[in-house]
């Protein structure tokens, strides 16, 4: 698939390439950027929380509550938005969650067997999930919202049913060994989990893919019109594979973090990733319908769910509140980003003279 | 006390016509005095096998509910070595908990349950359903929720679990006791009758023995990460520096709370409703002060003995209500409770 | 100029009982527009889709630059260089032009793993090839797709495609949402891809336009070919005629034309000509 060179155009040499140079173009490239409205957000709610919060939320005590949760949730996210990104949703995530966690506990808890062979267990079941949910989306043509509702269910059903027959009970405790326990669940300076760093390398490792390696572009096609990126010759059902295994190999990431930071996993973990990871990518600037998003749009809507769902305790206002905060969080965040959208479109169509 | 006791006697001739001689005098003999009027067999049940008893309970993956039904199955076992069946029916989620429950109410009636067990979550929103059962001539037992009051209303032969009013007060009297001054009881089940019991019931406890303690409220948004609750816990503790003790409703909480602890640094003390395997654990190696066990094997496996004995044989129990906890586990008990979690009924 | 690029023998499509193509045979020669007509449903969209390799043919064979070719996926045709231009471009609304210009095939740099898309060199080129066609108000590669004007996506969706070498440009009703000014850019277009010596297949049911840049013109009526010309071999009102009703029009038309010589010049009344619609 290398680039051949334009078969000769004359034109093309009495009339060389003029683009406009980048000062005076950077606001309209700030606009079009898909996280410019989600900055705004993000800043928003610390400045918001910062004030209301006091000093404990800006402390570094009160720094690491979001960005613990923004992690977690983050490393879940990202994943989830790259899938987002090419048109597909993914609601297993939270019954991956629970299953690769109760999967580490039985295999390295309840049987005894070493830490690292749990572990891999627990992601081999997040990518085979992955792998069931991206072949029936693809050769099925149900709708991914079915085919993952329905995983989501079948494999809650599946995790309560063998953890009770295997184990008699639904919640086992595990004593993870030492280099597990630092490498996924410790505190650095008894306050930031080691999740944060994970984080970091997923951001660093779906930015790398999405935005400049090539097969952002395809992602990127695939999300925007499937039938014009199959014409084009893009793999279309291994690339929406690969990524339905990539948020499987997310989640259970999060559920071997959980499991291990907590010692110990329950089989009704996790459901609350589900819309909390979709939220999260949706106030990042993604489209639900796929085809427009970035992955630090992700990063900042993760953070701007997590400021909000945390900072409401640093308030001292009744929690009772903060689901409301949230949902109208939501649909601000939605609304500004349709705007931002619309903007981005029409500022390449100014009528003016080239 | 006497709406109750006409009600029952009403019912209880109605239900006479089917009921074997042998049988009515079974009762009265060991029957608790001029309560039980010689009831029998509701609803027409032969004693001949096909006993079917309808079991509501939580959601299977809810470890709580996971012991009930171990309780259940095992009592079970008996029904079944006699011919008749026990099903154990659950709702999908706990969105609409009163409403699902009654629904699965009234589908028991409709599968010819000859004796149903259910709890009295959302009394609002099961009644009527629980009256439907009575009114039916099944009999009905309540069990986990309601307490004896809703069984009563119900018109229910008994109700088998503890008050959960009973049971914060007993965690609450045990910090008052230790001087504990200001506790926080974390609910990620906020608005749910029970836990609302738990956290007052403690509320007063603590009252009594010169504390005082308040409700943290988590939205369900957090429900199933352990991180967002952590998180929560220990914004409220680094908020409120006077706050000395920490309550969770349920044991999975309670890993988050062990965590938000000693992130936030602090030497808070740390308590929990219910019982696990990890929970009991921390009893023993004293990150937890206590774990308030109200025995939920013991609320299945009893409320499913009752029934079926009640409707093959007439039998009854003289207690109202029978009382399965509370029973504090701390550090004096604890290996006794660590056996009987191993086999995952506590 | 003798051997045709693409040549089509009896080429018949069916999904499950239903005929939609029937003996299709067709050529299309390098440097020589080739307008595909008929009127919706008459099976053009299907004919497309058989020679970009969407659908295989139930029967009948293909030949490109004389060899027998198969299709089995869009992308043996897109290898044989047939390239494929949809109604809205066919490009991806939300995308930079430039990553749009090279979706499938995207420009790398870099060596290994660590080989990225070159963004400088894909906005520049797009933009290039876009001004080559004509496109002048379009400096910069990154703007958004769906920013450009239906007239500019055609642009560049045909720019994309003779740039990635395709010889022959399948353009699938490319004027029809077009307002006029903007429709005789892309016919200007079209001629250009022509003097290329690119072979054209114009699928369309403006007669007008496929007047203006067509060599060689198809009819479609039912999934068969109903007529096969060269420029100047009918009129437009033929042509329309055609695309209409087909033939059937014309054997009416001769009708009437009867009907009036044997009725003193008088035109059949309502009524009358109801009977002879009946008569078909």
């Amino acid at each position: 698939m290398a680039v051949k060179t334009a078969p000769g155009s004359p034109e093309v040499s009495a009339n060389p390439p003029r683009t406009t140079p980048a000062s005076a173009n950077s606001v309209a490239t700030l606009i079009r950027r898909p996280e410019s409205g989600a900055l705004i957000g993000t800043l928003a709610v610390f400045v918001f929380f910062g004030m209301f919060g006091g000093e404990q939320f800006l402390s570094p005590g009160g720094s690491a509550s979001w960005l613990n949760v923004a992690a977690e949730l983050g490393i879940v996210a990202i994943p989830v938005g790259l899938l987002m990104i090419a048109g597909e949703l993914d609601l297993s995530v939270g019954s991956i969650i629970a299953s690769s966690s109760m999967t580490l506990a039985i295999v390295s808890g309840y049987w005894g067997a070493p830490t690292a062979v749990g572990i891999l267990a627990a992601l081999m079941l997040g990518l085979l999930t992955g792998f069931i949910n991206g072949l029936l989306a693809t050769r099925t043509k149900v709708p991914s919202f079915v085919v993952t509702l329905a995983t989501n269910f079948g494999l809650a059903g599946a995790t309560l049913g063998f953890s009770r027959v295997i184990t008699g009970t639904t919640s086992v405790g595990v004593q993870p060994e030492s280099w597990a326990k630092s490498l996924f669940g410790t505190l650095v300076a008894d306050q930031f989990e080691v999740a944060i760093f994970w984080w970091i390398a997923v951001i660093v490792i779906v930015g790398w893919l999405l935005h400049i390696s090539r097969y952002g572009n395809w992602i990127l096609a695939v999300g925007g019109d499937t039938i014009s990126a199959r014409a084009t010759g893009i793999p279309v059902q291994k690339v929406k594979i690969g990524l339905f295994m990539g948020s499987g190999l997310g989640a259970a990431l999060i559920g071997v973090i959980q499991t291990i930071l907590y010692n110990g996993a329950q089989v009704a973990n996790g459901q609350a990733f589900v819309f909390n990871s979709i939220i999260a990518v949706v106030v990042g600037g993604v489209l639900l319908t796929g085809g427009y998003g970035s992955v630090v749009g992700v990063v900042l809507g993760t953070l701007t769910f997590a400021i909000v769902s945390q900072g409401i305790y640093y308030t001292g206002w009744n929690s009772d509140w903060a689901a409301l905060i949230l949902g109208v969080l939501l649909l601000v965040a939605v609304l500004m980003n349709n705007t931002f959208r619309k903007m981005a479109l029409s500022s390449a169509t100014p009528k003016k003279k080239a | 006390m006497t709406t109750k006791s006409t009600a029952r006697i009403a019912w209880g001739r109605r239900a006479m016509t089917a009921a074997a001689a042998v049988t009515v005098l079974a009762v009265s003999a060991c029957g608790p005095g001029g309560q039980s009027s010689g009831t029998a067999t509701g609803g027409g049940a032969p004693a001949s096998g096909n006993v079917k008893i309808f079991v509501i309970g939580g959601k299977s993956d809810d470890p709580f509910w996971s012991k009930v039904k171990r309780g259940v199955d095992d009592a079970g076992k008996v029904v079944s070595a006699q011919g008749g069946s026990v099903t154990f029916l659950g709702p999908q989620n706990y969105d609409n908990l009163g409403p699902d429950a009654a629904k699965l109410i009234d589908s028991t009636l409709s599968q010819g349950a000859t004796a149903v067990v259910a709890p009295d979550w959302v009394p609002d929103a099961q009644d009527a359903a629980l009256k439907r059962v009575v009114d039916k001539k099944v009999p009905l037992f309540i069990y986990n929720a309601g307490g004896l009051e809703a069984a009563d209303k119900a018109g229910a032969v008994n109700f088998i679990g503890t008050a959960e009013h009973n049971a914060g007060l007993a965690g609450g009297t045990y910090l008052g006791k230790k001087g504990l001054k200001n506790v926080l009881c974390v609910n990620t089940l906020p608005g749910a009758t029970n836990t609302e019991d738990r956290c007052s019931g403690l509320a007063d406890g603590i009252k009594a023995n010169g504390g005082s303690a308040k409700q943290l409220p988590l939205p369900s948004s957090q429900f199933g990460n352990k991180t967002a609750v952590a998180q929560a816990i220990k914004a409220a503790v680094l908020n409120d520096k006077t706050i000395d003790g920490v309550v969770t409703i349920g044991t999975v909480d309670s890993d988050s709370a062990v965590s938000a602890i000693q992130q936030a640094g602090s030497k808070i003390k740390l308590a929990t409703f219910d019982t696990d395997d990890i929970a009991l654990k921390r009893v023993k190696d004293g990150t937890l002060l206590f774990a308030i066990d109200q025995q939920p094997y013991m609320q299945g496996y009893l409320a499913v003995s009752m029934a079926n004995a009640y409707v093959r044989y007439g039998l009854e129990l003289p207690q109202r209500p029978l009382l399965t906890g509370p029973a504090l586990v701390d550090s004096s008990n604890v290996d006794q409770a660590l056996t009987g979690a191993a086999s995952g009924v506590r | 100029m003798s051997v045709p690029f693409l040549k089509l023998k009896d080429i018949n499509k069916s999904f499950g009982s239903t005929q939609v193509l029937t003996d299709i045979s067709l050529e299309v020669k390098p440097g020589e527009v080739l307008c595909l007509l008929g009127d919706n449903g008459a099976g053009k969209s299907t004919l497309i889709k058989v020679l970009s390799g969407f659908h295989e043919p139930t029967s009948g064979s293909m030949e490109v630059e004389g060899e027998p070719v198969r299709f089995r996926s869009p992308r043996d045709a897109s290898d044989r260089g047939i390239a494929t231009v949809h109604q809205f471009g066919g490009t991806f609304p939300l995308m930079s032009i430039g990553r749009s210009f090279f979706v499938g095939a995207e420009p790398v740099k870099g060596w290994g793993p660590f080989h990225r898309f070159d963004h400088k060199f894909a906005g520049e080129v797009a933009v290039r090839e876009m001004q080559g066609l004509g496109i002048t108000r379009i400096t910069d590669g990154n703007r958004l797709v769906g920013g450009l004007s239906g007239g500019e996506r055609q642009a560049l969706a045909i720019g994309r495609a003779v740039y990635f070498g395709a010889k022959l440009l399948i353009l699938d009703e490319p004027t029809a949402a077009l307002g006029v000014k903007e429709a005789t850019h892309v016919l200007r277009i079209i001629m250009q891809a022509r003097q290329k010596g690119l072979a054209v297949i114009l699928v369309t049911h403006n007669v007008t336009h496929a007047m203006k840049v067509g060599d060689h013109f198809a009819v479609l009526i039912h999934g068969a070919l109903a007529a096969d010309f060269r420029k100047g071999e009918r009129t437009r009102e033929e042509i329309t005629d055609l695309m209409a009703g087909g033939e059937a029009m014309a054997e009416l038309e001769a009708e009437i034309a009867a009907y009036e010589s044997a009725h003193d010049g008088h035109a059949p009344d309502p009524e009358e000509l109801e009977k002879m619609l009946h008569q078909k």
